[in-house]
Order: structure tokens, then C-alpha cells, then sequence
């Protein structure tokens, strides 16, 4: 027999084994290739040029998908390799050299991901138009994108294929290499953990995982505490550490160790889930903790890199009305133009109009933790806008304040998030007149997150606004004195519809200009949003990034519930003859199947849990940064997780089943 | 006496109509209680597969069969897992012992799907464990103990559901001719003391000396039956030999 039919022979024999092997090189050469054609979409090229930014993502993202990718292969690989030991042993036995069995076996990789990286274009072809269209959603662009077929991204991702498969090549060889003739005779046993007696420092060091991973979530809350400002690199890496190696100590030896306890007090009497499920975990902990612990981490990344982006996304709408809370705000003399540009076309609209008075007050007074007045550096009093009651009102609907009373909205920003302010106390107010100046006590009745006024550009960190009784308001107003400011008005559209119209005219009248600085070359015009623009200008600086967010989240997720489904499918085959074993002795399906049910929520389950908690501590750690929702994007996106864990759960579960099945016929 | 097992015209048949292999060709049986059956007959002569058809764990291409009153065929598949649950014991050639579970826990596994309490059990464990002189392994693990000590546990398990009849396919054929003895007298003593009914298929001689009766098997049909009745064990080896070489010897196909 020739070499070529020895190859077409076993690979027709093997069809079933190489099905997910060969599904698993098109799914990542489709993954990869509709990424990197993104990349060289004409669309989006034009997107990327406006944020320099979103075009490195771009590129340290494509990295970061093609190592994810080649470690998903290659996991692949040498899954579906030691399931073939047995086949590379009996070729050994008739006499055949080991350079003769790689170059069969090489062959065979090198038809495979021939195959593989063709219909991985192909599809992936379709697939980019679909994530094309995705993108372009998100970045609200209603261009037509076209199905673009660029040689670039095709001469790409043919290299870094040839790069990965020489790579499975030299994992071939060695594991060719490690395959002995013994390994025939002695059955896969190599990773069998004998847990009969426990000693006090296994379960110390169970424990211990469990205590790391408590610290590494107690120093994550501490992260961006203000008196370790100094320290976030450090403390960041100290987190990483703890929460890894607390993930690794916790498969290694606490699951065992409470398996172990439960299995000692049950004397021997085991039931049917105990023989199918708590004993085989056991046995494979030792070999499986490498694994899980890297599915674990590689699950908390990816949910919380996803969870970040998707808060990022969710919150873009809150934090645009924080900047632009009504769809116009109109600041200049150009103002009344516009409202008459609205008027003449017939397009309903409220306006509220308010002075454009400031007093200064300081908020530190209403921090709970006096401790932190050192930290918030401005506390010192500073600005910030007066309104008064009924003013308000018209905005936001009715309150009642009495005549000292006063309360603070807007209290919006990262840093209502960093501290803790009472939402009752003392305020003391000042305004400056032109010449002399005016102290007030006011008692703050409440401090309201919402956003009801424009921040006038210049970014404080604090946009508070001052809410006072129409009579305290008119006594400052008449302290205050007249400054010829123009009053400001914002204006919200009855209609949605007619918001392509009134943006038109908003630029017509030369409403949206602010100011205009210096002239000539050096010119420098400072526009107030409407409420659109601020949209689209949030878009083009977040989407990008938080579409490659998605992408690379969706990768991570498929690539490690895939890994855990192929992995069950191995236990599934080797376990099959104790199936045959209970079967005949008189274990129904239905029974096995029970056991394996429980099996299946372990090995799902808990990874997946103890990546839900490492990614929500991390999340909880930094969201602020990001957005200003946090538990809607989290709740949504971990069930998106549990809900795709599941479908894979699901699948292996399936095919426990077909084996159970096959195991006595 | 009561009957505990009857075949009649028990058929079995591989493959498609074109490719058809008759293995079992109409075979009646009957098995009483406590009877020590031995199963002999040269390769390919359908030893195992009518002991897996009279077990419930392959099925019949015609014919019925039935143990304790209760037939077979006629039973779901869920039905039949109960059924070798609580009526039937096993003896494996390969011993089929789970590699993860401890000796007492694979002894005690049937019980794992069957309510019965743990004080009973464990008295019922005792006693097999002291009669197959297993004692001291209790705790180990499958593959720290011999090829004698994993059948003679496989042997605890089979009989730990106080079965109706023990099915054993070449218990012995894996192990050294000491081991195989020692564990046929477990199994005799066993059969006599506890009026355990027991179906061994062999092709030792040996093995089948320690039967109360032995059936041969010769292309798929019976050929003739063996009584030790009451001769001495030597007696009906000599016999058993005589008529393997009638039959044309073990192991070659002529």
C-alpha cells in the first residue's frame, strides 16, 4: 500500500474524529479572516481614519484574535492527536519509523487545513459582510457596505495559517516522539490522582487556594482607592496573581478535597452520581486544573473586556445627555434665530430658558467620609451654575423646597462614583458681586445624579448645579447684578421625526457655533453640540473600540466553551467502557445519564462561576471609567455568557448521550 | 425442582439478509435452581453470544427467554436494566472494575441505583468480602491489585444484590492457573453453600470441572450435555476432555 492510500484510508476511516477538528480550523479561519477584511473595509477604513486609536486596536486586536486562535488550534490538535495514540502506536508495531508516521500524519494536517483555510475564506467572506454591517449599526453610519473580497486580508491569513500549522507541525513531531510502544499496552492512565488519604497540607493548601482569591477580590475593591494612587500597576499585577494562582490551588486541590470528604462519609456507599460524576472529576483534577484554570482566567477576561465595552455602549446615551441634556442647547444672540428657523417650518418644540448665573458653594461639606476631603482636590470651592425652583421645575416636574432649602443636581461624573456624599446636610453658598460678596447657609434637602443642564465646556470634574427657592434666587439674582450674558435655553424637539430638519437649520442659523477664537490660520471655533452630534462624535471615538471589544469577547467565548465541549467529548470516548460496565450490571441510560448531567454542571459550571466572580470584581473594580451603568450591561452580558455555556453544556450532554447509547448494543 | 432459566428456540442471527451469519441456531435450555452450568464449545461456536442473549444484554433474533417466570422479550429496555439490576449478577472475563472507584465502592456499586439500607448492605458486604478472602484490599484501587484479587472483587460485586443467577463469560480466562482455582472454589463453595445459580462459558477444562453440569456447543446449536453427578471432580475433568476432543479441540477451527 502506498503512502497517499494509507492516508486517504485513515482519514476516511477517521471522518468522525476529524469532523470537529477540521469544523474547529474553519471556525477560526473564518473568525480571523472576516476580522482582518474588516480591517481593510473600504467603510470602515474610513471610520478607523478619524480615530487614531481605533485603527491600533485594529491592529493589537488582530494580534491578540491570532494568538487566541492558535492557542484555541492547537489545543485542538493535540486533543484529537492523544486520541489517536493508539493508532500511532500500531503503525510503530508493524514496523513503520517515526519519521515515516509524521510525514503520514503531517500529510494529513497539511490536506486538512488546506481544506480548512479555503472554506474558512469562503464563509468568512459571507460572515465579514455580516460584522461589516454589525459595525457599521453600532457606529449608527447607514452606509451600503459591500461585500469587499481584498487580496490583502486573503494573503494574510493564508501566512499566518502556513505560520500555525508549521507550529502544529512541531507539536506533531514531539508528540510523536513521546508516544511509546508501552502506551499500547498501558491504557491512558498517566493522569490519575490516587486520594486516599488527604494530608493536612493538601487541605491546607486548598484552603489556601480560597483565601487568595478572597484577598485578590478584596485588593481589586481597594484598586482605585485614593491613598494607592501610586500603587495601581503593582496592585493590579498583586490581583492577577492572586486570582489565577487562587483559581489554580482551588481545581488542584479544594475540589478534591471536598469531593474527598463527601466520598469518606459515605463509606463506600456510593450513589449512581457519586460513580459517574463526583469520582471521575476527582480522578481528572490533577491533569484537568492546568486547563480549567486557563479556560477560568480566559472566561473572566474575555466577559469582562465584553461587560466593560458593552457598559462603555450602554452608557453612551447617559453620558451624552450629561454633556447635551436636551437636543439643542442654544448658549449665543444666534439663539432666538434658530427658534424662529423652527417656528417658520412649522416644527413643535419646548424651550426652557434660564439666566446664566454662578455661585460658588463646596461639596466637601457633604462628604461622608471626612477622610476623603484630603483626596478630592476640587473641593475647593469652585463655580458652579444656579437655578432656580421653578426653572427646574419646568425641566424635571414638581418639588417642593422651602425657603433655605436647596438641593444640587447634575451631581454627575466618575467622581460622585469614587466618593460618597451625604444626600442631606449644609451648604455654605457665596456670591460674588462685581465688588462685594454675599455668605448664605443653605440646608441641602437632596443631591440628584440626573442631568439636567449643560456643562459650559470647560470639563470640571463636578457639573453640580445649585437648586435654590425662586426667593433666594431673586435675592442672589439681584446681588449678583447684571453682566449682560446671554440667557441660555434649551430646546427639546415634540417631534423625533423632525430632527434631520431641525439639525439643518441649528447649522443655518449659526446657533451651533460658541465662540470663535483668534482668526485667519488660527482660528479656532468652539461648537455646542445638539444632542446628535454629541451622539455621532461619542460613537466615532467609543464604537470602534467597543465593537472590537465584542468581536474579540465572542472569540474568547466560543474558543473556551468549544475547548470544554471537546474535552468532554474525550471523556466521553474513554469513558465509555465503564458505561458498558454500569449497563450491564444494571444501570438504566437514564441513570447514567442523570450522573452525567451533574458532570457536565461541574464542568461548565464552575469555571464558569469562578469566571462570573473574577470578571465581576474586576469589572466592579474600574467600570467607572468606562460608563456610568453598571449592573443592566452586567446582568445582560453574563447571561449572554451562562446562556452560551449552556448551549455548549447542552451539546456535550448530547453526545454523552449517543455514547451512552452505544455502550451496550 | 424450580426452573430459574428457560430458553426455547432461541435464535440468533448477524447481519443483513444477504450476509446473514446464523450463530445461534434453536437452541432449548433449562437451568433449575442451583445448578452450576458450564458453557464449553469450540471458537466461533456461539459460547458468548448466547450467554449475552440469555443475560438481557444482547437481544434474540427469535425465540424467548426466561428467568423467574419473567420473559425477556417482552420487557423495555429500562425495564431490562432493572432487571439485571436486581435479578441478575455479573462475572467479566476483563473483570470490567472502574479504574476511579475503590474496591469496596465498586463492590457496592449496584447498589448505588437500589434502595437498600446501609446497614444491611454493609453486613451483606462483610460477609462476601470474608468468603472471597478480600478483606484486606477493600480500600485500594483497581489497578493496585492483582488480576485474582480484581476478579474475586468483580465476583463480590456480582453477588452483592443477592442475584437470582451469577452470569460469568471466562471469569478465569485472564488469570493463572493458582487464581483461576482459587476463585473457582470461591465460586463452588458459593454455588453450594449459598445455592447460588451460576452460568460460567469456559474453554478450560478445568474451570468446567468445578460445574454441576456442562452444555456443549457446537455450530450454534447444542450438541450434548455433561452431569458431574457423582463423580469426583478428576473423574469429570477426564470426561469433559474426552468429549472436547470428540468435538474437535478448542481454540482452532477446522
Amino acid at each position: 500500500m502506498t503512502i497517499s492510500r494509507l492516508i486517504s484510508r485513515s482519514m476516511l476511516k477517521n471522518m468522525r474524529h476529524y469532523f470537529l477538528y477540521f469544523f474547529s480550523l474553519i471556525f477560526s479561519v473564518t473568525l480571523y479572516f472576516s476580522f482582518v477584511t474588516l480591517q481593510f473595509n473600504d467603510e470602515v477604513l474610513k471610520q478607523v481614519s478619524n480615530s487614531p486609536t481605533a485603527a491600533t486596536g485594529f491592529k493589537v486586536a488582530s494580534y491578540l484574535l491570532y494568538f487566541i486562535v492558535l492557542f484555541f488550534v492547537l489545543y485542538a490538535n493535540h486533543l484529537f492527536t492523544k486520541r489517536r495514540s493508539k493508532e500511532i502506536g500500531m503503525y510503530q508495531l508493524i514496523g513503520m519509523t517515526k519519521g515515516l508516521i509524521f510525514r503520514l500524519i503531517a500529510a494529513e494536517n497539511i490536506v486538512l487545513f488546506s481544506g480548512a483555510v479555503l472554506i474558512g475564506i469562503i464563509t468568512g467572506l459571507l460572515s465579514s459582510r455580516f460584522f461589516t454591517m454589525v459595525l457599521m449599526k453600532v457606529l449608527e453610519q447607514e452606509a451600503l457596505v459591500q461585500l469587499t473580497f481584498d487580496s490583502k486580508a486573503i494573503i494574510q491569513t493564508i501566512m499566518l495559517f502556513s505560520v500555525m500549522l508549521i507550529v502544529i507541525l512541531v507539536q506533531l513531531s514531539w508528540m510523536i516522539r513521546r508516544v511509546s510502544l508501552l502506551s499500547l499496552f498501558t491504557a491512558s492512565k498517566q493522569t490519575e490522582e490516587r486520594v486516599k488519604r488527604f494530608s493536612v497540607w493538601q487541605m491546607l493548601i486548598g484552603a489556601l487556594g480560597l483565601v487568595l482569591i478572597g484577598w485578590g477580590y478584596y485588593e481589586s475593591t481597594q484598586l482605585f482607592a485614593s491613598n494607592q494612587a501610586d500603587r495601581i500597576l503593582i496592585n493590579m499585577l498583586l490581583i492577577l496573581a492572586l486570582t489565577i494562582g487562587g483559581a489554580f490551588l482551588v481545581f488542584r486541590y479544594s475540589v478534591s478535597f471536598i469531593f474527598n470528604l463527601r466520598r469518606l462519609s459515605k463509606n463506600g456507599h456510593l450513589t449512581a452520581t457519586d460513580v459517574l460524576a463526583v469520582t471521575p472529576i476527582m480522578h481528572r483534577m490533577k491533569g484537568n486544573a492546568k486547563s480549567l484554570t486557563l479556560i477560568t482566567v480566559l472566561t473572566a477576561v474575555s466577559l469582562a473586556i465584553s461587560t466593560l465595552s458593552y457598559i462603555a455602549y450602554y452608557s453612551g446615551e447617559k453620558s451624552v445627555k450629561t454633556a447635551v441634556p436636551a437636543d439643542y442647547v442654544l448658549t449665543t444672540d444666534k439663539g432666538p434665530a434658530f427658534l424662529e428657523l423652527l417656528n417658520q417650518q412649522g416644527i413643535d418644540y419646548r424651550a426652557v430658558t434660564y439666566e446664566d448665573i454662578y455661585v460658588d458653594f463646596n461639596v466637601s461639606s457633604l462628604l461622608k467620609n471626612a477622610a476623603d476631603m484630603q483626596e478630592l482636590f476640587y473641593a475647593e470651592e469652585s463655580t458652579k451654575r444656579l437655578l432656580s425652583q421653578s426653572t427646574y421645575e419646568q425641566l424635571k416636574g414638581k418639588i417642593e423646597l422651602q425657603e433655605d432649602e436647596a438641593f444640587i443636581t447634575n451631581m454627575s461624573g466618575y467622581v460622585s462614583k469614587l466618593y460618597e456624599f451625604n444626600k442631606q446636610g449644609q451648604i455654605e453658598v457665596t456670591i460674588d458681586s462685581l465688588d462685594t460678596r454675599l455668605n448664605d447657609t443653605l440646608k441641602i434637602v437632596d443631591v440628584k445624579e440626573e442631568s439636567t443642564l449643560a456643562h459650559n465646556g470647560s470639563m470640571g470634574v463636578i457639573y453640580a448645579v445649585l437648586v435654590v427657592s425662586d426667593q433666594k434666587y431673586a435675592q442672589y439674582k439681584e446681588f449678583y447684578g447684571n453682566r449682560h450674558r446671554v440667557p441660555q435655553t434649551l430646546v427639546f424637539l415634540e417631534n423625533k421625526n423632525d430632527v434631520a430638519k431641525a439639525e439643518e437649520l441649528y447649522e443655518q442659523s449659526g446657533a451651533d457655533i460658541r465662540e470663535i477664537i483668534g482668526e485667519g490660520e488660527k482660528q479656532i471655533i468652539r461648537k455646542q453640540n445638539s444632542y446628535k452630534q454629541e451622539w455621532q462624535d461619542y460613537m466615532n471615538i467609543f464604537g470602534m473600540t467597543i465593537f472590537i471589544a465584542a468581536f474579540l469577547g465572542l472569540a474568547f467565548l466560543l474558543t473556551t466553551g468549544s475547548i470544554l465541549y471537546f474535552k468532554q467529548i474525550a471523556e466521553a470516548d474513554e469513558e465509555q467502557a465503564s458505561y458498558t460496565t454500569l449497563r450491564k450490571i444494571g444501570f438504566s441510560e437514564q441513570d447514567i445519564l442523570k450522573g452525567i448531567v451533574w458532570k457536565q454542571v461541574f464542568n461548565f459550571g464552575v469555571p464558569l462561576l469562578i469566571g462570573l466572580l473574577h470578571s465581576y470584581f474586576a469589572v466592579k473594580s474600574g467600570w467607572f471609567l468606562f460608563g456610568t451603568e453598571l449592573v443592566v450591561p452586567m446582568l445582560i452580558m453574563m447571561g449572554l455568557y451562562i446562556l452560551m455555556y449552556m448551549v455548549f453544556m447542552l451539546l456535550a450532554i448530547q453526545y454523552y448521550k449517543k455514547v451512552i447509547k452505544s455502550s451496550l448494543s | 425442582m424450580m426452573n430459574i432459566l428457560t430458553a426455547r428456540k432461541v435464535r440468533k442471527t448477524y447481519g443483513k439478509r444477504l450476509t446473514a451469519v446464523e450463530v445461534l441456531k434453536g437452541i432449548d435450555l433449562e437451568v433449575s435452581k442451583g445448578e452450576f452450568v458450564g458453557i464449553m464449545g469450540p471458537s466461533g461456536s456461539g459460547k458468548t453470544t448466547l450467554l449475552n442473549v440469555l443475560c438481557s444484554i444482547d437481544h434474540v433474533t427469535e425465540g424467548i427467554v426466561e428467568i423467574n417466570g419473567q420473559i425477556l422479550q417482552e420487557m423495555k429496555e429500562r425495564q431490562l436494566a432493572a432487571f439485571r439490576r436486581d435479578a441478575l449478577g455479573f462475572i467479566f472475563q476483563d473483570y470490567n472494575l472502574l479504574d476511579t472507584l475503590t474496591v469496596k465502592e465498586n463492590i457496592l456499586l449496584p447498589l448505588a441505583i437500589k434502595k437498600v439500607p446501609h446497614k444491611a448492605a454493609e453486613q451483606r458486604f462483610q460477609e462476601l468480602v470474608e468468603v472471597l478472602r478480600i478483606e484486606d484490599i477493600v480500600a485500594k484501587y483497581p489497578n493496585e491489585i492483582s488480576g485474582g484479587q480484581k476478579q474475586r472483587t468483580s465476583a463480590a460485586r456480582a453477588l452483592i444484590t443477592n442475584p437470582s443467577i451469577v452470569f460469568a463469560d471466562e471469569p478465569t480466562g485472564a488469570l493463572d492457573s493458582k487464581s483461576a482455582t482459587a476463585l473457582l472454589k470461591n465460586l463452588e463453595q458459593i454455588n453450594q453453600q449459598r445455592n447460588v445459580t451460576i452460568m460460567m462459558v469456559t474453554h478450560d477444562a478445568v474451570a468446567a470441572s468445578f460445574c454441576s453440569r456442562v452444555l456443549f456447543l457446537k455450530d450454534g446449536a447444542l450438541y450434548t450435555e455433561l452431569y458431574k453427578g457423582d463423580k469426583t471432580r478428576q473423574e469429570f475433568f477426564q470426561q469433559i476432555l474426552s468429549t472436547q476432543s470428540v468435538l474437535g479441540g478448542d481454540g482452532y477451527d477446522d
